[in-house]
Order: structure tokens, then C-alpha cells, then sequence
């Protein structure tokens, strides 16, 4: 478990993953790149005791919301329903070894997706680059290496 | 019981989207809150602007750096003013009274801006630039390049502004072909890197490949004579009564290092 504040790792991880969701890269790999803030979630969701998981993921949500200039409240619900994944399998992830978390993570990150997209589609119509159904896979295959990273950042 | 906890959360989640998707009360909310994440934005870009000192450091002395960028700053100027009177000689040579293309840019009413590398929804074409309402600009003004209409603001905080372009799918602009005044509207196709494609033109007009398409200037709310985009795609689909037309931006997006918002009403 995590020895700092579940809040402090919270705040550290949102600022990291903020700053990456916000770097510009060509457009390719900016539509097959991981949803940062997802992942990070994940693993304080995994690594951490706390309560007011949902809270957490709507303003989280929101926050992404406002720094990419989506619908409003996209991220959010989207980021709620990989909670809702994320939390069922909480007690078997913590144990599982790092292929299975990857599978964890590629579900998670695919429930994202799906919700993010079904939103775009009733808002502003079926129609976005394809590239960016990558983004579950590379999400996974990242999880180790980010695992990594912030097993050494909550220490 | 376990279920209903992100109930709420997500019912909140889903009012905001409605609001915000169909009306547009969360706008003054969203843009006091942007301002908020402005210092993400100021870290995020801090590389590129290390970079752009680096590179001016590089030059033998200042006034040669002011010099050149002033220099820069007016050929930008100038080249964007020169597609409207390529545009008139055109219009010229067909001898067409009935259309009127004969805008001209007020004096002082266009602000240069820099492209931040700040990266925007991976579902939208949008991309933030250095100017904000500090600098006059504000959402709905016009964003050109050197070639062509580069989009519109969409939202402006303090120090930045989102600027979203014409290759996004909501995004619509009048526009007539340059050979022969046939007019249409674009829309944005996010499914193509950079595309457009121009809808409601009858299937028996007269488009070729390599006609260049510039805004009509039709709604007043963009400029007449601004290049958008060259047709790279025409087919008539069987038992439609529209062409398909596809563009492709004169605009490189990718490219794009500085763009001029018109802050002068149109």
C-alpha cells in the first residue's frame, strides 16, 4: 500500500499526467497515445486506501475536460465508468502479475474509449480519427514501464 | 448499493454535458476555469519557448534578431493581404459584377500569434495560441495563415486562446470556387488528417480537380477571398443530388508556426 497520503499521490499523479496529456506530439501519436490520466488514476485507485473514489474521477474528468476543450463533463463520465471496471477487479489486480494488469488496463482504457466516443458521437457526430481506437493498447503495453515509474515516485 | 455510489457522480457528469453541448451556459464557467489551468499550459509549452530563446541567442547580435523578426512579421502580413488581390485579378479576368470580393483588412485590425505546443482533444482539431483577451482577442474573431484561413477562436482566456480549425467537423465556412463563383460549404473531416469536404453543391456543377476554393464571405463571419482549400476529390455518389467534394487546406496546420487573428469586426 501507499505510505504518503492517498491525497498528496493524487495530487502528484494528476500533475504528471496533466502535463503529458498536454504535450503536443504529431498528430499519429497523439491520437494512439495512452489516456494518461486513466492510467495514473489506475494505479492509485489500486495502490491507495482512500474514499470519494467518484468524486475524485468527475473533477479529474472535468479538469481534462477544460485543459483539451471537450464537451464539458466527457472525461468525466468516462473516467467514472473505468472506475466503476477498475474497482470490481481492484482485489484481483493487486495481486494479478504485470500481463494481467495489462489486460485490466486494456479493458479499463477500452470502457473509456467507448464512452468518450459514444459522447463525441451525440454531440458533434461519428466522425474522428481512427487511429485513436490504438489508444487502449498502448496503454497496456505502457503499463508496465508507468507501474515502474510510479511505484518509485510514491515511495 | 455498490453501484449506486458512482450513480450521482455520473448523473452530474451527464447534466454538464447536456448543458454544454446544447446550450451554452457553462461557457463563462469554462473559460474562468481555463484561466485557472493557464500555469499547465506555461509549463507544458516551456520547452518550445526554450527553444525559440536558444535559437535567438544563436544570432550575432540583437538588433539583427529584432530586425529579422520584424521583417518576418511584415512579409506574413503582407503575403496574407496579397491572397485578396490574387483573389480580385481573378475576379477580374471574369469580369463578375455580382460578386463582391472586395474586402480589405482594416489597418491595425490583425494580431500576430505564436502557435503554443499545447496539445488539444485527440476527437477535435483545435490548437492554442499566445494571445488572449489581455491582447483584444476574443471568441468568434478569425484566425488566418499565410496561405489561407487557418479556423476561428473559440475560446480566449487572459493569456491564451483556442483556435479551432477549419478541418474540424464543426466547423462550416461559406465558400465559393474561384473559377466559376459556384458556391458551397465546407465541413470538416476529423477522420482525414487534414481534409474538408464541400457539401450542398448540385451534382451537375461544374468542379474540377485543382479548383481552388476561397470563403464567400456569405454570413459575414469570415472574409471574403481567403484561400481554403484545393479540390483533390469530386464524384458524384449514384442517387445523390450533391457533388462529393473533397479539399485538401491550402494551409499547412502541421506547419503552422504564426498565425494573424482579425480583431477588427468584419
Amino acid at each position: 500500500m501507499i505510505r504518503q497520503r492517498p491525497q498528496i499521490l493524487l495530487f502528484k499523479l494528476t500533475l504528471i499526467s496533466a502535463l503529458l496529456s498536454a504535450v503536443s506530439l504529431p498528430d499519429i501519436v497523439q491520437s494512439a497515445a495512452p489516456f494518461w490520466i486513466l492510467i495514473f488514476f489506475t494505479y492509485w485507485l489500486i495502490y491507495a486506501e482512500t474514499k470519494a473514489v467518484y468524486t475524485f474521477a468527475l473533477l479529474l474528468g472535468l479538469l481534462l475536460d477544460l485543459l483539451h476543450g471537450n464537451v464539458f463533463g466527457q472525461n468525466a463520465l468516462a473516467l467514472i465508468a473505468s472506475t466503476v471496471f477498475i474497482l470490481n477487479v481492484k482485489k484481483s489486480f493487486y495481486v494479478s502479475n504485470l500481463s494481467t494488469q495489462q489486460v485490466y488496463v486494456f479493458v479499463a482504457s477500452l470502457i473509456y474509449l467507448l464512452i468518450t466516443i459514444c459522447v463525441h458521437w451525440i454531440t458533434q457526430g461519428f466522425d474522428f480519427s481512427y487511429l485513436i481506437f490504438l489508444a487502449p493498447l498502448t496503454g497496456a503495453i505502457l503499463w508496465p514501464i508507468v507501474h515502474f515509474l510510479l511505484a518509485k515516485l510514491k515511495r | 448499493m455498490r453501484l449506486l455510489k458512482p450513480l450521482l457522480p455520473a448523473l452530474i457528469s451527464i447534466i454538464l454535458i447536456v448543458l454544454d453541448a446544447r446550450f451554452s451556459t457553462l461557457d463563462n464557467l469554462k473559460r474562468n476555469s481555463t484561466t485557472l489551468l493557464s500555469p499547465i499550459y506555461f509549463v507544458v509549452d516551456l520547452p518550445g519557448q526554450m527553444m525559440n530563446w536558444v535559437s535567438d541567442k544563436g544570432s550575432d547580435t540583437e538588433q539583427l534578431i529584432s530586425e529579422n523578426e520584424q521583417l518576418t512579421n511584415e512579409l506574413f502580413e503582407l503575403k496574407a493581404k496579397l491572397q485578396i488581390y490574387n483573389n480580385l485579378a481573378l475576379e477580374n479576368q471574369k469580369i463578375s459584377r455580382l460578386i463582391d470580393a472586395s474586402y480589405t483588412l482594416p489597418a491595425n485590425a490583425v494580431k500576430l500569434a505564436r502557435i503554443k505546443s499545447i496539445a488539444q482533444s485527440r476527437l477535435k482539431r483545435q490548437m492554442v495560441i499566445n494571445k488572449g483577451s489581455n491582447d483584444n482577442i476574443l471568441a468568434s474573431q478569425i484566425v488566418l495563415g499565410a496561405n489561407g484561413v487557418v479556423g476561428q477562436i473559440i475560446q480566449s482566456t487572459p493569456f491564451y486562446a483556442t483556435v479551432q480549425l477549419t478541418t474540424d467537423p464543426t466547423q462550416h465556412i461559406p465558400v465559393k470556387n474561384v473559377r466559376n463563383g459556384a458556391r458551397g460549404i465546407t465541413k470538416g473531416l476529423a477522420a482525414n488528417k487534414s481534409g474538408m469536404k464541400v457539401e450542398f453543391m448540385p451534382s451537375d456543377a461544374d468542379v474540377k480537380l485543382g479548383d481552388i476554393f476561397v470563403t464567400s464571405g456569405i454570413g459575414q463571419s469570415y472574409p471574403a477571398g481567403y484561400p481554403v482549400g484545393e479540390v483533390v476529390e469530386v464524384s458524384t455518389p449514384h442517387d445523390e443530388a450533391f457533388l462529393l467534394i473533397r479539399l485538401q487546406p491550402l494551409e499547412d496546420m502541421n506547419e503552422l508556426e504564426f498565425v494573424l487573428v482579425v480583431s477588427e469586426p468584419l
